[in-house]
């Protein structure tokens, strides 16, 4: 892929996570338990991963998570977009090769998996309360639920990007 | 369909009811509990023992944080105002048994209710 052409796609994927990123958390929660939601912003971390590569797609999120916490957040959510995002791009790397391209929603799932993960535990340091552990089930249900969804949404996506490019 | 998709699909699905399972019993066999520790960035704010409890009663907690109003009665607490942009703690209700705490993210509120003693 030509510089120029890569350049323009990780900008294109950053603005285009950013936008569902600030879109989502406008979104009512369906369910009174926090931290339950789609996470659809991981949809692109996906597709970049598989487009560009893991370091493009790494930088894609910083992007996203630090324009994130100025558009929709603040410090506070600062902190939990990045134990998140951190934990999901790591496990995500690290088990992107161990499924084949049709199963990118079991990645996607281990990936939200750990993102929740990540963000229960900032949870639980900055309250002080280990009660808070009781959520880790529902969290983890929810992430098999939501990352299932963004995995197939990404398998799909990936597939219309790489046939774009071919075109192009 | 292949083996591995199989396998896959069977493994989180399992996953799924086991946690879907595990929270429905923490969440309707609580344990016993009688004090309600509320606490604000980490650190205990209040304490209240739901038993001594008479009179229902409200208490705003105002902190750098945001505005939460928190509405005690004889053997249950719950938060029935707030500032914050999602009101998840509002809509997760009364609790009245150790078990599930209430919490506020963006307020870094917690209410937690904890054995019959208090070791302030």
């Amino acid at each position: 892929m030509p510089k120029t052409r890569k350049l323009t796609l990780m900008a294109m994927l950053t603005a285009l996570s950013l936008i569902v990123f600030v879109i989502e958390a406008q979104i009512p929660a369906p369910v009174p338990i926090p931290g339950v939601k789609l996470g659809i912003a991981n949809m692109i971390t996906l597709v970049a991963m598989l487009v560009l590569g893991r370091r493009e797609a790494g930088l894609i999120l910083l992007v996203r998570i630090i324009l994130g916490s100025v558009f929709a957040g603040g410090v506070s959510a600062l902190l939990f977009s990045i134990a998140g995002g951190a934990l999901a791009y790591a496990v995500m790397c690290l088990t992107l090769k161990s499924f084949p391209e049709k199963m990118l929603w079991a990645v996607s799932i281990l990936g939200a998996a750990a993102h929740n993960a990540g963000q229960l535990a900032v949870a639980i340091a900055l309250t002080k309360t280990a009660g808070l552990l009781v959520y880790a089930p529902v969290l983890i249900a929810s992430a098999i639920v939501t990352g299932a969804f963004t995995g197939l949404g990404a398998m799909y996506l990936t597939r219309a990007v790489k046939r774009l490019d071919k075109r192009a | 369909m292949n083996m591995k998709m199989k396998k896959w699909i069977a493994i989180f699905a399992a996953i799924f009811l086991v946690c879907i399972g595990a929270f429905a019993l923490l969440r309707h066999f609580g344990m016993q509990g009688t004090v309600a520790v509320i606490r604000v960035d980490g650190e205990v704010y209040e304490k209240i023992n739901l038993d001594t409890v008479t009179v229902a009663y409200d208490m705003e907690i105002r902190t750098e944080f945001g505005y939460n109003k928190i509405h005690i009665e004889p053997g249950s607490i719950s938060v029935t105002d707030a500032d914050c942009r999602d009101h998840i703690c509002i809509r997760q209700g009364t609790v009245a048994e150790a078990g599930v705490p209430i919490v506020c993210l963006p307020h870094r509120l917690t209410i937690e209710i904890e054995g019959g003693y208090i070791d302030a």
